[in-house]
């Protein structure tokens, strides 16, 4: 991603000319606010230097840079509160990061705004092993609070790909999966109560110490509402026991519609695996060639699939699997004899992305959903259309729940290819939408996504969301520019579909 | 069977320009939780029918004035079913209701409530404009999830006219196991059964006729549900009793209320101890809900607790749900007025102020 994140002053985006909010902070206020700051947090804790800010320009999705007018990084949660009072008080907007491992530039820093990087609230709280919960700040990192329930016979279901980076507090804000997710949900499905600071500075529970609250459910609304409408600093969070047994096989098969096939077959005849994976014919050699566990290289797709339970119900699964990826054309399977083998299968799948940069000087990852009886259609018109803008496209994606991952490949210092890549991914994106899915299944809108967003909702829809925002933050310095579309950029978008 | 929306429409437009209060309504049997209210009835009864059902895609997307027991037959026919368990109230709960009411069943702890199996819906909101969010996918975070945001809101965001709902394979086997024990002792438990990934599906404790009795019930695989019996021990419930006891506590007729009581309902934490609870009758999810039921002269309406909901009886003209923080009470205030301008759909049903 390197030549990709040098490649940006010369690549203007499609989506550069999103509108960004402009801040209606004064010079004055800006200086006030700054001097505020200092007082307030440790010196360590307010970066001001274009220097020590350059860490934080963008998050996961390099291509999208922006250096911001000021980073703060608090320590407590009243620092987060003041922060917050101050940013309200002198109209400046501000952004919200945890990490910065997401994926859509929601993290992407704003102007002429304050950066609130929330990593240093990272303590665990409370872990109750009775009722399987634990209380956590948002800077806890996801793999760590698995680490830290692991003896207690415990975990965190939702394990997105970054979990060895990624922090509580912004799963909360994107709602993230993970491989995990088809059977034991989102983070939405895994979170019990969330503390936010409004955009005044006022401290909100959501969600309770039960499992149910009477009225509207804002839990949910508030996650995945990736930092626009407050602050997470704190979350009380699900745990589950492990499973007495896993077991990972892997099914091999000469076409993708085949093996999207098979995981439709699957799903209908009653099983739910913990997950379910599938590569295609590219992720594979360049996954073979980087780890090399054994993946039959000649095969157009790859299916792994996690079974967990007793004994007594994997055997009873396993058997119906097999039967079922047979029965649907697999040329292979292997079922891992082991630990060490189940964590080879698994390799290849964890490291397809870095493996995918291995073959390819840049590429770009998308993150759509669509029914699973659309997945080999989607391939098939996915290759085509990749086709027709002369570029690669590599799929590694949550077969179970059909949210795919194609990773275009591309080279940036190739005039115009990176546009051409945006393009494309735009393509993959309406085409979802075409077959019933969503423009994204679990990276959030961002920045990245605006463009899609009035393709996928209408006007009232889109009205609604803006409404619902206001409602938090009447002058819309959360996260500005971020993940629903002004009214002003619909009204171009639809006269551009119109003319 | 019929699709009503645009007729829904026209009568939200018309009671959004003459500021009348609407009383949404299909099965009517909601009418004796939340506060009661006036408004005019506006009928969604008649707004039928399953849009799609794929079996393969474990998902269904019904009109929101579909019966519970219409989908749960429709679907026990592939062997699928929903996986929130909803109480069916005599076979007139709809899924719009049920969704607006967040009504989920005994198995609650383990396989979540509507919004955990809720996809997607389409939205009539307080301007009358028909909309949709969410999808029928699995995973889904464009936009602000307003899906979900309905669960619970008892119409008082929109009038619901159709869901999309994940959908489970069924059980090969189940089985309901009694243990004569204290309350105390159900909920210690319940509490270490929870943590041991077994294929436990409900776990109640009921005081009743002299007996105190914990009810698991396990629901699975065949082998996993059979290994799960011979680990736990207790008494196997024959099928018809078992089937009768879980209907029963599920729509709520376990505990016979009459007419000068109320029973309440608690949210809290699993592992709370028995008596934090006082007068506890029935101990449910695990430890996670519990019922009181008490003479409505034994008022608590003064200052409810947070957790303590007035499930149904006594005066349904004041709060019957505990109160909100000061912030968050004006934030509800200020969503509804995002969905509902004019406050015409079921307003107050929640709270007085919403």
């Amino acid at each position: 991603m390197q030549a990709l994140q040098s490649s940006l002053s010369d690549h203007a985006l499609p989506i550069s000319s999103a509108p960004i909010r402009t801040s209606t902070a004064t010079a004055k206020n800006v200086a006030l606010l700054i001097h505020e700051l200092q007082q307030l947090l440790p010196a360590s804790s307010v970066i001001l230097s274009t220097e020590s800010q350059r860490p934080f320009e963008c998050d996961g999705l390099a291509v999208y840079q922006q250096l911001p007018l000021i980073t703060v990084i608090p320590e407590t949660v009243d620092h987060v509160q003041a922060i917050l009072r101050l940013c309200h008080l002198y109209q400046v907007p501000l952004v919200p990061r945890g990490a910065g491992t997401g994926l859509c530039a929601g993290a992407m820093p704003h102007a002429e705004g304050v950066l609130l990087v929330m990593t240093k609230l990272n303590k665990i709280l409370h872990i109750n092993a009775n009722a399987a919960t634990a209380t956590v700040q948002p800077g806890v990192r996801n793999l760590a609070l698995t680490e830290a329930v692991q003896d207690l016979g415990l975990y965190y279901a939702p394990d997105p790909s970054s979990q060895i980076a990624c922090t509580i507090g912004g799963n909360v804000a994107e709602n993230s999966g993970g491989v995990h997710c088809l059977k034991y949900g989102l983070t939405v499905n895994n979170v019990l109560q969330v503390k936010l600071i409004t955009i005044e500075g006022q401290l909100i529970t959501l969600g309770g110490e039960g499992l149910d609250e009477p009225g509207m459910d804002l839990l949910s609304l508030f996650i995945g509402s990736e930092g626009l409408l407050g602050v997470v600093v704190e979350v009380k969070v699900k745990l589950l026991p492990r499973a007495p047994r896993v077991q990972v096989l892997m099914a091999a098969y000469d076409s993708v519609t085949k093996a999207g096939d098979a995981v439709a077959a699957l799903i209908g005849q009653g099983i739910i695996p913990a997950g379910l994976e599938m590569m295609d014919h590219l992720a594979i050699s360049a996954a073979e060639d980087f780890v090399k566990v054994g993946y039959p290289t000649e095969a157009q797709a790859l299916l792994i699939c996690e079974l967990d339970g007793t004994d007594a119900e994997v055997e009873e699964q396993l058997a119906v699997v097999s039967e079922c990826f047979k029965e649907h054309g697999a040329t292979s399977i292997r079922i891992a004899k082991n630990a060490t083998e189940a964590q080879a299968l698994w390799q290849g799948r964890k490291a397809a992305f870095p493996a995918v940069g291995r073959i390819s000087p840049d590429y770009y990852c998308m993150d759509g959903t669509i029914p699973r009886g659309k997945v080999g259609y989607v391939l098939t018109r996915i290759q085509e259309l990749a086709l027709n803008y002369g570029l690669r496209v590599a799929n590694v994606f949550h077969a179970g729940d059909g949210n795919l991952h194609p990773l275009i490949l591309f080279d940036a210092s190739i005039d115009g290819q990176l546009e051409q890549a945006e393009l494309l991914g735009g393509d993959i994106l309406t085409l979802c939408v075409d077959v019933g899915g969503t423009i994204t299944g679990e990276h959030g809108v961002g920045l990245e996504k605006m463009p899609q967003m009035p393709y996928q909702f209408a006007d009232a829809e889109l009205a609604q969301f803006r409404r619902l925002k206001e409602a938090f933050d009447s002058e819309c310095l959360l996260n500005p520019g971020k993940g629903i579309p002004t009214l002003k950029y619909c009204q171009e978008y639809r006269s551009l579909q119109h003319g | 069977m019929g699709d009503l929306t645009q007729q829904l429409v026209e009568q939200i437009q018309h009671a959004h320009a003459t500021k009348t209060a609407l009383n949404i309504q299909a099965g009517n049997t909601k009418a004796s939780l939340g506060r009661h209210t006036s408004g005019q009835v506006i009928d969604v009864s008649q707004h039928t029918g399953v849009l799609s059902y794929n079996p393969t895609e474990l998902v269904i997307t019904a009109r929101a004035g579909t019966k519970i027991e219409y989908l749960n037959d429709l679907l026990a026919q592939t062997q699928q079913r929903l996986p929130f368990e909803p109480p069916a109230f005599a076979g007139e709960a709809t899924i719009g209701g049920t969704v607006a009411a967040n009504q989920s069943g005994p198995s609650r702890p383990w396989f979540g409530s509507v919004k955990d199996s809720l996809l997607g819906l389409g939205l009539i909101n307080g301007y009358g404009q028909a909309m949709q969010f969410g999808g029928q996918v699995m995973k889904n975070v464009a936009g602000f999830d307003v899906t979900r945001l309905q669960c619970g809101a008892m119409g008082g965001l929109g009038l619901i006219t159709q869901v999309s709902i994940k959908l489970l394979p069924a059980f090969k086997l189940t089985q309901t196991l009694t243990f004569e024990m204290t309350a105390q002792a159900a909920l210690d438990t319940m509490q270490h059964w929870s943590n041991l990934s077994l294929p436990i599906t409900g776990m109640c404790h009921f005081q009743n006729k002299g007996q105190s009795l914990l009810y698991v019930r396990l629901q699975g695989g065949i082998s996993g549900v059979e290994d799960a019996q011979v680990f736990l021990g207790g008494e196997s419930l024959l099928p018809a009793k078992a089937d009768a006891f879980w209907q029963a506590l599920n729509q709520g007729t376990l505990m016979q209320r009459q007419d000068h009581q109320t029973l309440w309902c608690w949210g809290g934490p699993s592992d709370a101890p028995f008596n934090s609870v006082p007068n506890t009758c029935m101990i449910n999810w695990a430890g996670a809900q519990r019922w009181v039921l008490e003479d409505t002269s034994n008022t608590r309406s003064q200052g409810l607790e947070k957790s303590l909901c007035q499930y149904q009886g006594g005066n349904r003209l004041g709060e019957v749900n505990g109160t909100v923080s000061v912030p968050q009470k004006a934030l509800q205030q200020r969503i509804k007025h995002a969905f509902d301008p004019h406050s015409i759909l079921n307003a107050g049903r929640v709270y007085s102020w919403m």
